[in-house]
């Protein structure tokens, strides 16, 4: 099973990373490093640097997922697929290469960005992985989800949606019946403003509403999914992880199983229809 | 070996088939034919698994493992055109778990026998169609998978390709393979294939092992020098199983031991007897009724 993932990953990586796709993550990667990096302009933080190298990560990994699953979902790859017992060893082999293709971006930059940039202790360079490693992880799974290869149905709708209301309720947690209840205050005004006053009336008692609403809760519960990120940011500008804040990452590469095991779910029982 | 209980395939309203209850038999080179649309690709992507049933169930009996090894030569020719061809075989022998060692010789092997061996360090995309049908075949052969699954092996061959195709399939029915392969062209089917199943609108119109189809309804022709329009009422009378067509008298059934009878009386009325025959139906014959 190992040796047909890693013939795969090396044949879906070879053919991303020497094709115009490759090409343009490559550039891309050499101006983010030249716009949050300039060499001419010094030092940067050490924070800066593991967040930025780290964001940039995320970020080109994502969309190396998506140009490997397009790889991946030429018909031209039927004669392979069939020849798989199972066809979770083609989509580990995808996430594996979007992951390999990421993390050589990510380590070009790495180390472009180190010319005349922050010094790291050794203490440092270990807190990186673990950061960067789960982030990469997750930003592939979620990629994975939004490609054709792998959605069935509504199924990257009903993901990314929930995903954008857990954000929206993130946002307010602490205090989210205030913060809804302002925005709904804030559309209320707008609207009386422009003269819509039943509008106006509906926003109000939605601000109101929203004041007493379980809200708070499902905030709450938004917040603490989103914990990870919150406690390895801290961690990195503390200078390192607390015993609490050690699990982030490990949190985070769960939250990629999790999300992992629904998409081989969706892959393995849609039928494959790809495009030449 | 596989075993087709009643298996439907929709695509939102469209029934690509409907209803399919068959088996494909062990160590058979079973024929798919039907018109465009038919589902002879749908048939056969089920079997390949690349897509599942609406309804019904498709299992493997007689096989230890839970589905038997499979390769595949899809209808279009579409292989990653930036690699040499042996390296793309390499890869595919990998997959399929042929040892590193054995690895050189599986691929120069599939190579040797498709006739492909000069092409071994071209990029795919510089073959022609003829060559990458046979790189089809060749990718398909390696790792000796229990099951082949051939797309219309000959679509787009000029006749010397067809031969050669025709004869690569006659050669793998000879060592044993089970195949399934779709087809248009009915001579490649009576030639290759012992099992015929014949699709229309997603329905098995026709299934019979081919040298079965091929000895029903024996006929015996007798081909006149003229057509036989005058003589047409005479030979009706003789037995309403005699059939004209031209300058041909078709005797089915009972009305083939009167043969001697119905010489007789073409010779009287004055016709030359250009020929005598012995005839079966042929798979045009087979496929057009069913069809129709």
């Amino acid at each position: 099973m190992i040796r047909r993932i890693l013939i795969l990953t090396g044949y879906f990586s070879k053919a991303v990373f020497f094709s115009l796709t490759g090409l343009i993550l490559l550039i891309l990667s050499l101006i983010y490093w030249a716009i949050f990096f300039p060499p001419g302009q010094g030092t940067p933080d050490v924070e800066n640097y593991i967040i930025l190298v780290g964001a940039l990560g995320a970020g080109v990994t994502f969309m190396a997922t998506l140009a490997v699953s397009s790889k991946a979902g030429r018909m031209e790859n039927y004669p392979m697929l069939v020849r798989l017992p199972s066809r979770v060893e083609y989509l580990v082999a995808v996430l594996l290469s979007a992951l390999l293709l990421g993390t050589i971006l990510q380590f070009l930059v790495a180390g472009l960005a180190l010319i005349r940039g922050p010094e790291l202790t050794m203490a440092r360079v270990l807190t990186i992985p673990p950061l960067w490693g789960s982030i990469n992880l997750l930003a592939a799974v979620l990629a994975i989800h939004a490609t054709d290869l792998v959605t069935a149905g509504w199924s990257r709708v009903i993901l990314f949606g929930t995903l954008a209301v857990a954000l929206i309720l993130n946002s307010a947690a602490g205090s989210p019946d205030i913060w809804f209840s302002d925005r709904f205050n804030d559309l209320s005004n707008l609207f009386s403003r422009v003269n819509l006053l039943w509008f106006s009336d509906l926003a109000g008692n939605a601000a109101a509403w929203a004041f007493e609403s379980p809200l708070t809760g499902l905030a709450n519960v938004a917040g603490i999914i989103f914990w990870p990120f919150r406690a390895m940011t801290d961690a990195v500008f503390a200078g390192g992880f607390t015993p609490s804040q050690a699990l982030a990452p490990a949190v985070l590469i769960l939250y990629g199983a999790i999300l992992f095991l629904v998409a081989a779910t969706l892959f393995t029982s849609k039928d494959l229809d790809f495009l030449e | 070996m596989i075993e087709f209980n009643q298996v439907s395939k929709n695509y939102f309203s469209l029934t690509a088939l409907k209803d399919i209850t068959l088996t494909i038999p062990q160590g058979e080179v079973v024929g798919l034919l039907g018109p465009n649309g038919a589902g002879k690709t749908t048939f056969i992507k089920l079997v390949a698994g690349l897509i599942s049933p609406s309804s019904g169930k498709i299992t493997a009996t007689n096989h230890p493992a839970r589905w038997p090894s499979v390769g595949f030569k899809p209808e279009r020719l579409v292989f990653p055109g930036d690699l040499v061809v042996s390296q793309y075989l390499e890869m595919i022998a990998g997959l399929c778990n042929v040892g590193r060692v054995q690895k050189d010789n599986v691929v120069l092997e599939s190579l040797a026998r498709v006739n492909l061996l000069a092409a071994a360090n071209k990029q795919i995309k510089t073959l022609s169609k003829g060559m990458r049908q046979r790189l089809g075949l060749a990718q398909a052969l390696i790792g000796d998978p229990d099951l082949l699954l051939l797309d219309e092996p000959s679509s787009g061959l000029d006749p010397a390709g067809q031969e050669e195709m025709q004869t690569y399939i006659e050669e793998l029915r000879a060592a044993g393979k089970t195949i399934l392969m779709s087809s248009h062209q009915l001579h490649e089917v009576t030639r290759v294939c012992t099992y015929l199943i014949i699709l229309k609108d997603g329905r098995v119109l026709y299934r019979s092992p081919v040298a079965e189809a091929l000895t029903l309804r024996p006929h015996v022709a007798i081909q006149v020098d003229r057509p036989l329009d005058g003589a047409k009422p005479l030979l009706q009378m003789v037995h309403p199983n005699i059939v004209v067509e031209g300058s041909e008298v078709i005797l089915r059934d009972e009305a083939i031991s009167m043969r001697r009878q119905i010489l007789s009386i073409l010779i009287n009325q004055g016709y030359d007897i250009v020929k005598v025959e012995q005839r079966r139906i042929t798979l045009a014959e087979i496929y057009s009724e069913a069809v129709q």
